[in-house]
């Protein structure tokens, strides 16, 4: 057991160089990609001079060298200064922390949403393989793989919130609702200050946006789940558990669907990474005040220090996550190891 | 045997040079030679959202015999590429936010200035412009001006295009509702029949900044202009009117006298005087004065260089030449409070600012929703822009809706109450939702082709001109725009100072666009 907390702590300080390789990596790229920040932010603004444009470059440093400036911004780095955001001259971390919370939530959600749905129609799929709810489900989850999220979620607000008046179009919250600040998470803060009326509001908010980016997760989990389901039911331990006389609902969880979440696990895993980059386009659509859309933007406006303090948030993400699958590994199958 | 192999490199160097030299004036990429002239070959690029108008555009082109191809761009690559000299024919856009061509046919066309993306320059266009520019008497100008448009009009330097009317619309609740050329969203004037907070859902993703210094973005100052004012604004068709000064006098053609209105409060209870207002002006002038950092709304005021405080109630602003436009700009930089942002810093003051509009900030993130309520001690705003007093509606609210699908869908559930932004396929059917009201205003932004002057084939004035002709913009406009878009002459907008409107758009005349590329010695259909 200990062991494990050595290598936890070794995998965690491994991140660091990581974060850094990720750092240097974007700060390259970024200054690759044609266009430039001040030009776009003021280049095509009325009555703006060839001295404005010069003297913005030189405020922020961009007349310098490379080198010099990616000096600048890992010395930077290494006191916790992630400088500021340029169009908007706001400190980055500021601009990330305010966006996270929400993307987080949203992620989340996401997430609870496919599972809540996905595991029990790929274990009764895969029990009942060829059975009409096989098939409808896998039909229902080849439809949620192709589905693109603008298209659901627009689909989502014409029938939920323009006819049936159920649910808000856009937006986290409304305006008088919000909880108490703890995590940043409105539902998580709702429930720990026991504000009810907040908690329905976040969540009637939460409903279309997490469902939409949650149905691609879903689709892809059932299928998966009902796959190892499948291969785990035919092997010989779960042939033994039955000829033991366990009851067959025992079977099927215990036996069965323990040993097919593994994979499971490595899947959702990987889908966190879609649901934390790839909510860009659900974030857009329902005004979702997070991270996903804040890099875009970045990125378009080339705001150098906010896309670069992004993309390494992201970075540690999928190593976090990728940490915790591990962890989640040896839990489940006690013969692996880290 | 050593002396030929050094003679033969040199001949094949040589070699090189003289084929990439013919490759950078266009005979080896853009127009294979042929017997009986040249096929022109074009490559015209565009954004994603102008792919369609550039796919029509090259398929008229491709009816008189040109080769023509679309090819679709991130704008920063393209732009840089074009600025680069690189790039043959491209759809680009300018926006003017002065009611003059000042900031729109100047740094677009005048030689080397930062908007020529076109490489235009002819010294005849760059002398009108800048005699536009020297001095403040209207007629001066407005000759100066026609002259600049007859010259643009003969040489071409684009395929001039079009403007857009913005569309806008709010819920039938909402009164006395006009959407501005300068997209303010003026809340103080609006009434609801019903309810007392108004909802705007906003095209954009986010506000850049709550300083009113500290952005250079139209739907931020949209924002912030219904918590700040300034000594002028605008009417919604774009006359300057007094708005915190009482009235302004000219003593020199380079100096402005201002009289500030008497009793005007900000939203913390300080009184406004010449002090705010020379501080408010400091702070966009003067380097590094905003916490260490410049403002980017310097360039607004031209060669503005001092403003001093005469009396408690009156400021001086001297300008380094005389500045026509100068009111224009001074629309939009506002009065912000020098006791509180000197107490709190620039940086508190973002975070919540004070101003002494008609509305104070309450709350709100600037990539979600920005929430104020009705400041009861407002002075009444602009006498032109009546009705005065304090604003009618209880609270307002800006939500950031970048999908028009969502914006619209959300203004019909009645969530928000005004939405900037209908897309034309859109207001057709909006139009017939009796809860809607839909409102269109002349847009102040230019969408052209640009062509590269500098370079062959567009640096023949026939091949330019030709390239207006081939055009057929009222079936493009009618197909993709639905009759919101309107024909150019030039680079000059009607709502713009110096309009000349006997100038016709060039008609779309195939027959002549094939004989002014025959005279230029290419092959045609």
């Amino acid at each position: 057991m200990r062991r494990t907390h050595v290598q936890i702590l070794e995998r965690v300080l491994a991140t660091i160089p990581i974060a850094l390789g990720v750092a240097i990596a974007v700060f390259i790229f970024m200054r690759l990609m044609p266009g430039d920040p001040v030009d776009i932010m003021i280049g095509e603004a009325g009555g703006v001079t060839q001295e404005d444009i010069h003297a913005l470059k030189t405020e922020l440093g961009l007349d310098q060298s490379l080198p010099v400036q990616l000096g600048r911004y890992l010395a930077g780095l290494v006191r916790g200064d992630l400088g500021y955001s340029i169009p908007s001259s706001r400190p980055v971390a500021v601009v990330i922390l305010e966006a996270l919370p929400a993307t987080m939530e949203l992620a989340l959600c996401s997430l609870l949403f496919a599972l809540v749905i996905a595991v029990p129609i790929g274990v009764v799929s895969a029990v009942r393989q060829r059975s009409f709810i096989d098939r409808t489900s896998m039909a229902a989850s080849f439809l949620g793989i192709s589905m693109p999220a603008f298209w659901l979620g627009i689909l989502g607000i014409i029938v939920f919130s323009l006819h049936l008046r159920w649910l808000p179009t856009s937006g986290r919250i409304t305006y008088g609702f919000e909880p108490a600040t703890i995590t940043g998470l409105f539902t998580v803060d709702a429930l720990l200050t026991g504000n009810m009326p907040a908690l329905w509001d976040a969540l009637k908010h939460l409903a279309l946006p997490a469902a939409t980016l949650g149905a691609g997760v879903a689709a892809v989990v059932a299928r998966v789940v009902r796959s190892s389901m499948l291969e785990v039911l035919r092997a010989d331990y779960v042939l033994f558990a039955r000829a033991k006389g366990v009851v067959e609902r025992a079977v099927t969880i215990r036996h069965a669907l323990r040993n097919a979440l593994i994979p499971t696990v490595t899947v959702v895993g990987l889908q966190v990474g879609t649901l934390l980059g790839g909510n860009m386009i659900v974030e857009s659509i329902f005004g979702w005040p997070g991270l996903g859309r804040v890099v875009v933007d970045a990125i378009f406006s080339r705001d150098y220090p906010l896309v670069q303090a992004a993309v390494m948030v992201y970075a540690l993400t999928f190593v976090v996550v990728n940490l915790a699958t591990d962890v989640l590994y040896t839990y489940l199958n006690p013969k692996m190891t880290l | 045997m050593r002396a030929s192999l050094v003679r033969g490199k040199v001949s094949l160097v040589a070699g090189a040079v003289v084929a990439l030299a013919l490759l950078s004036m266009g005979f080896l990429s853009g127009a294979p030679l042929k017997a009986a002239g040249k096929t022109l070959t074009v490559v015209i690029d565009a954004e994603a959202n102008r792919a369609d108008e550039a796919e029509a555009i090259a398929a008229d082109l491709r009816a008189i015999g040109v080769q023509a191809d679309a090819r679709i761009w991130e704008w920063s690559a393209l732009k840089d590429s074009a600025v680069k000299g690189e790039r043959q024919m491209y759809l680009t856009d300018w926006g003017s936010a002065y009611f003059d061509p000042f900031d729109l046919a100047l740094p677009k066309l005048r030689t080397g200035d930062r908007g020529n993306y076109s490489h235009y320059s002819n010294p005849a266009f760059d002398r009108a412009v800048d005699k536009a520019l020297t001095t403040i008497d209207p007629e001066v100008r407005r000759k100066a001006y026609y002259e600049a448009q007859s010259i643009l009009y003969e040489d071409a330097p684009w395929i001039f295009g079009y403007y857009l009317s913005e569309t806008e619309a709010a819920r039938a609740e909402v009164q006395n509702w006009q959407p501005a050329m300068d997209s303010r969203i003026n809340l103080h004037d609006v009434g609801l029949t019903r309810g007392d907070t108004i909802v705007v859902g906003m095209k954009t993703d986010k506000a850049v900044s709550l300083d009113p210094a500290m952005h250079r973005e139209r739907d931020t100052e949209t924002v912030l202009r219904n918590m700040f004012d300034g000594l002028v604004t605008r009417t919604w068709d774009g006359k300057v009117v007094p708005e915190i000064a009482e009235s302004w006098t000219t003593p020199a053609d380079n100096v402005y006298v201002f009289k500030i209105r008497k009793g005007i409060k900000f939203h913390s209870g300080e009184a406004l005087d010449a002090d705010d207002v020379v501080y408010s002006f400091e702070r966009v002038l003067k380097e590094g004065a905003i916490g260490g950092r410049s403002s980017p709304r310097k360039g607004l005021l031209g060669p503005l260089e001092k403003v001093e405080k005469v009396d408690q109630y009156t400021v001086r602003f001297t300008l380094a030449s005389p500045f026509p436009v100068f009111l224009q700009g001074l629309v939009h930089i506002q009065v912000v409070p020098k006791d509180y942002i000197q107490k709190v810093g620039d940086d508190e003051f973002a975070r919540k600012p004070v101003g002494c509009g008609p509305f104070k900030f309450v709350g709100g993130r600037l990539d979600d929703q920005i929430v104020m309520e009705r400041f009861d001690d407002y002075y009444g705003g602009s006498p032109d822009l009546p009705p005065m007093g304090p604003a009618k509606v209880k609270r307002a609210i800006f939500r950031m809706m970048p999908d028009p699908t969502v914006r619209i869908a959300a203004l019909k559930a009645g969530e928000v109450q005004i939405v900037q932004q209908v897309p034309p396929d859109i207001a057709a059917s909006l139009k017939r939702d009796k809860n809607v009201q839909v409102k269109s205003v002349e847009g102040t932004r230019v969408y052209c082709v640009e062509l590269n002057c500098a370079k062959p084939p567009f640096n023949d004035a026939r091949v330019r001109r030709a390239m207006n002709y081939a055009v057929n913009w009222d079936r493009i406009l009618e197909t993709i725009y639905g009759g919101t878009a309107t024909h150019l002459a030039t680079a000059f907008l009607p709502s713009g100072f110096g309009f000349n409107p006997d100038l016709k758009p060039y008609p779309y005349d195939p027959a002549r666009a094939k004989e002014l590329l025959k005279e230029a010695g290419y092959s045609v259909k």
